[in-house]
């Protein structure tokens, strides 16, 4: 039975990384129409580097992924200070708020965005993809910072204000130091759900200011060269490298320590 | 006592410094709440509310056209009857998605949950979620490597049976639902894993001694253990498969038409946004109604 | 001075009370248990004392000195908490400092003061490891010291010793008790485990629904109660109800019990309370109560035995025996019982 059911998850990780791997491999094939016999080459990597319109996308992605992670750690942190060590009224409707910007499929809400920042006068652009991922950003960061809230008893502060500390004091010496593999974890993570954000970029972009994710969709919808394998394997080296440190910190595979 | 309090009362503010009052506990929690807040209602709850407004009125408000409400958008679906087969593409496309991702899912989390242990478990858990948390788009764009014509399957099929010819099936419903269940299989093991990581092993070798057999086993214990996260995971997944647009285009090519890329197109090629706004809170209204139906399990299940 | 003084507090939930009108005194150098069932509200007066709640009335004063509008962190408290709260992010040494700290004690003057709380707790040489490291009772004593270490005002242990097994909780209850006479300093103790609460204690409280209903030394405590709670919940005990008549109480059989005390007045119902290991099997004719019933259930505990009886009229009745004499009765026995007046007590309901 042992011996099946490895078999059996063998399967399914050759079924999930079979096309990715694909993928990657004809980023390094010579033929522009993706044509066997594979024979190695990285001309179209270095296509790539000149390619100004995709490494601007990339850079912006870059840029927007990591202001997204400080803007919402901060926020979400505040915040799941808030929902995990202060009792008040209406905070589980406050944690219900929570869930629109994960649980609404993403066209809905890119869609709404896209009425709203139009009608407002916000508009579209840079500004409008940063409102747009961090508020993607932050419900994930509130999640993985309070698993790590929980994970700290409330009466360490409690003894720490019983041999003389502030509340104030009580949290940066006490409370801060235990939860800083949290909020590490949790910046990455959103670092992550910014880098690989499409569905809201696309509806937020302008001609002039967009991200790697929808240089690569009207890429693809309009006939593609293997340069975008190549880009697209650096993305999703990218991402995979940031959400395995974050594994590291956060240790989600530990599931049954998050009480 | 009295005579003391009433002194105690006289002695008290005295001079200890750190004898200051604490600010209110509520300025800290609105102070500490607010920037979160704030932020998910200029970015969520307000353009959900204006996108309702919009669904209201009769065209796009451009230049100084007067705005006209009408309540005809949300009749498209007897106006527009083949809207009507475009939802059910998409609802069929969800079901199959969501089963398939239920069946291969579930078997996956248990095979994890039985059939490892200690480091290799967690390893093999973090490369199951690893494409979840990956780019969606690539990973479908990895797809159309591997299902088109003399791509890498026919490739495979041709070394193991070089008659049969090409069976690339880019570009149909099942490259669509092959697609999305690589998209979601992940979180089903998860939410499915979780579920079953609860589970006490005594229960299964209590089950074992009565003479249960694996099937047994499998079927009428962990199966009905791990409903919540079963169930969880199948909400997860029906919902955003049901407003998909970027795996139908991109593996449908033009059968790929769904509630998702019909939407796409009102925002995108047909600038009819009130068009685009009801037919986004129809389908909002099917997904509230799903997670409503199931807002108990969900609520365990996120929370295990 | 350095007493503790509870005067009229009280705390409500929402609408639920948790403290009425508690109002006590701690005494400079005692140790005082404050023992109940969970709810009785003994935890939410401890945490009135140390700050962490304040109190909807009444007042709190530590050494004379009101504090009831002092936080937790101007009191003076020495606290510890039932699951050790060690910072784990610190060592030994770093969290025995830290409240040093707070009081502006720092290098080797508070590594003098640190090395000496972990010697009196038995842990030299642990000043550089990790909280983690420790077993559960070395990180008690860690936590002792540290809230040793800041010479406070008073000791407030919460259920301290109850995450320890038993043969360490007993070991760490005679450390405790050493460490407190040594120093003098008055301890305010919760738990639910009334054994520990009399082995340590020079006064108990008990408390139910937010009441003390009782507080005194251990042996009257346990050997006078008040009511029929404190009987019951510190110890077993026999309740004979019936109806007083010339200075003694007649229950419902007729037989007439004699107790110590004063009782109510005749004519009026009383409930008399009865140590079921003050009771023993009479043989021959002697001075004192009597009960007729017969032995239901044998409890066999090799040294102890316990039996159950029922009076004719139904009423159940325990009695513990020691095992002297290897002598065991027979369920279906009818015995005499006899007991002295003088561990006879009217309670109240």
């Amino acid at each position: 039975m042992t011996q099946l059911g490895r078999i059996y998850l063998l399967a399914i990780l050759i079924f999930l990384y079979t096309p990715i791997l694909v993928m990657m491999a004809m980023g390094f094939n010579e033929s522009q129409l993706y044509e066997l016999p594979f024979s190695f080459s990285t001309r179209w990597y270095v296509a790539l580097m000149d390619n100004q319109q995709l490494l601007k996308a990339g850079m912006n992605s870059i840029i927007i992924a990591v202001i997204t992670a400080v803007i919402s750690t901060c926020l979400g942190t505040m915040a799941s200070i808030a929902l995990s060590r202060r009792t008040f009224r209406g905070k589980s409707l406050l944690q219900l708020l929570l869930l629109p910007p994960i649980a609404i499929p993403w066209l809905i809400t890119g869609t709404a965005m896209l009425v709203f920042f139009y009608w407002s006068g916000i508009g579209r652009g840079m500004h409008a993809l940063l409102i747009g991922h961090v508020a993607l950003a932050i419900p994930y960061v509130v999640l993985v910072v309070g698993t790590g809230f929980s994970t700290i008893r409330a009466d360490l502060e409690e003894a720490a204000m019983s041999l003389g500390s502030t509340p104030i004091h009580a949290f940066f010496a006490v409370t801060l130091p235990l939860l800083f593999p949290s909020i590490l974890g949790a910046a990455l993570f959103a670092f992550a759900v910014s880098l690989d954000q499409f569905v809201i970029s696309y509806f937020l972009a302008t001609p002039g200011y967009s991200t790697l994710p929808v240089q690569i969709y009207s890429a693809i919808r309009k006939g593609f060269t293997p340069e975008i394998n190549a880009i697209s394997t650096l993305l999703l080296l990218g991402s995979m490298a940031a959400i395995l440190i974050f594994a590291r910190f956060a240790k989600p595979g530990d599931v049954r320590d998050k009480r | 006592m009295r005579s003391d309090a009433i002194l105690n009362d006289a002695a008290r503010g005295s001079s200890d410094p750190r004898q200051r009052r604490p600010i209110p506990a509520w300025v800290a929690t609105t102070a500490l709440l607010l920037p979160t807040y704030g932020w998910l209602t200029l970015a969520v709850l307000l353009p959900l509310l204006t996108m309702f407004v919009f669904s209201f009125m009769s065209a796009t408000p451009m230049g100084k056209t007067p705005i006209v409400f009408t309540l005809k958008h949300y009749r498209a679906f007897i106006d527009q009857p083949y809207l009507i087969n475009i939802a059910w593409t998409s609802l069929v496309i969800g079901f199959w998605t969501t089963l398939l991702c239920a069946v291969f899912g579930f078997l996956a989390a248990v095979a994890l949950a039985r059939a490892t242990v200690g480091r290799m478990r967690e390893t093999l858990l973090v490369l199951l979620l690893l494409p979840f948390w990956t780019n969606g788009l690539v990973r479908v764009f990895s797809w159309t490597m591997v299902l088109r014509e003399n791509g890498f399957l026919d490739g495979v099929v041709d070394m193991v049976l070089p008659d049969i010819g090409s069976i690339s099936f880019l570009y149909t419903r099942y490259a669509v639902v092959l697609g999305l269940v690589h998209g979601y299989l992940p979180y089903m093991i998860l939410t499915c894993y979780i579920a079953l990581s609860t589970i006490d092993d005594a229960i299964i070798e209590a089950a074992a001694s009565l003479g249960a057999r694996w099937w047994t086993i499998l079927l009428r214990i962990l199966l009905p253990l791990a409903a919540p996260g079963l169930i969880s995971g199948a909400v997860l997944t029906f919902v955003p498969v049901i407003g998909s647009f970027m795996e139908p285009r991109i593996l449908g090519g033009k059968v790929g038409v769904t509630m998702g890329t019909v939407i796409e197109d009102q925002f995108t090629q047909a600038f009819n946004w009130p068009l685009g706004a009801a037919l986004s809170f129809t389908l909002l209204a099917v997904v509230l109604a799903i997670f409503a139906t199931f807002s108990g399990v969900l609520r365990r299940g996120t929370t295990a | 001075m350095t007493n503790v003084n509870v005067n009229s507090v009280a705390k409500t939930y929402g609408t639920t009370p948790v403290l009425t009108d508690i109002s006590t005194d701690f005494p400079e150098g005692s140790f005082t248990s404050l023992l109940g069932p969970s709810g009785s509200g003994k935890t939410t007066l401890l945490r009135i004392i140390a700050g962490f709640i304040r109190p909807d009335e009444g007042i709190v004063s530590i050494g004379g000195r009101d504090v009831t509008h002092v936080p937790v962190w101007g009191r003076n408290i020495g606290m510890m908490f039932q699951s050790y709260a060690l910072f784990p992010h610190m060592t030994i040494a770093q969290n025995v400092a830290f409240g040093l700290g707070r009081r502006g004690i720092h290098g080797a003057e508070a590594r003098k003061q640190v090395d000496a709380a972990l010697e009196m707790v038995h842990l030299p040489g642990f000043a550089d490891r990790m909280p983690k490291q420790l077993s559960g009772g070395q990180q008690q004593r860690v936590a002792l010291a540290r809230a040793m270490v800041i010479k406070p005002s008073v000791l407030l242990l919460d259920e301290p010793l109850s995450a320890l097994d038993r043969r360490l909780r007993q070991e760490m209850q005679v450390e405790l008790l050493r460490i407190q006479r040594e120093s003098g300093l008055t301890t305010i103790f919760v738990t639910h485990d009334q054994e520990e609460a009399l082995t340590l204690s020079d006064k108990v409280a008990i408390l139910d629904k937010g009441r003390i209903v009782q507080i005194g030394d251990p042996e009257t405590v346990y050997e006078k109660p008040l009511t029929r709670f404190a009987a019951e919940f510190l110890g077993d005990s026999n309740f004979l109800k019936g109806k007083v008549e010339s200075g003694a109480v007649r229950l419902a059989d007729g037989t007439v019990v004699h107790a110590a005390g004063t009782l109510p007045a005749d004519g009026a119902q009383a409930t008399l309370a009865v140590r079921p290991e003050k009771m023993f099997v009479a043989k021959d004719p002697s001075p004192g109560n009597r009960l007729t019933a017969r032995i239901t259930t044998v409890i066999y505990a090799g040294q102890a035995l316990s039996y159950i009886l029922e009076t004719a009229d139904g009423m159940q009745v325990k009695l513990f025996a020691q095992n002297r004499d290897g002598n065991v009765l027979k369920q279906g026995e009818t015995v005499v019982l006899g007991w002295s007046a003088d561990h006879t007590v009217a309670v109240a309901d």
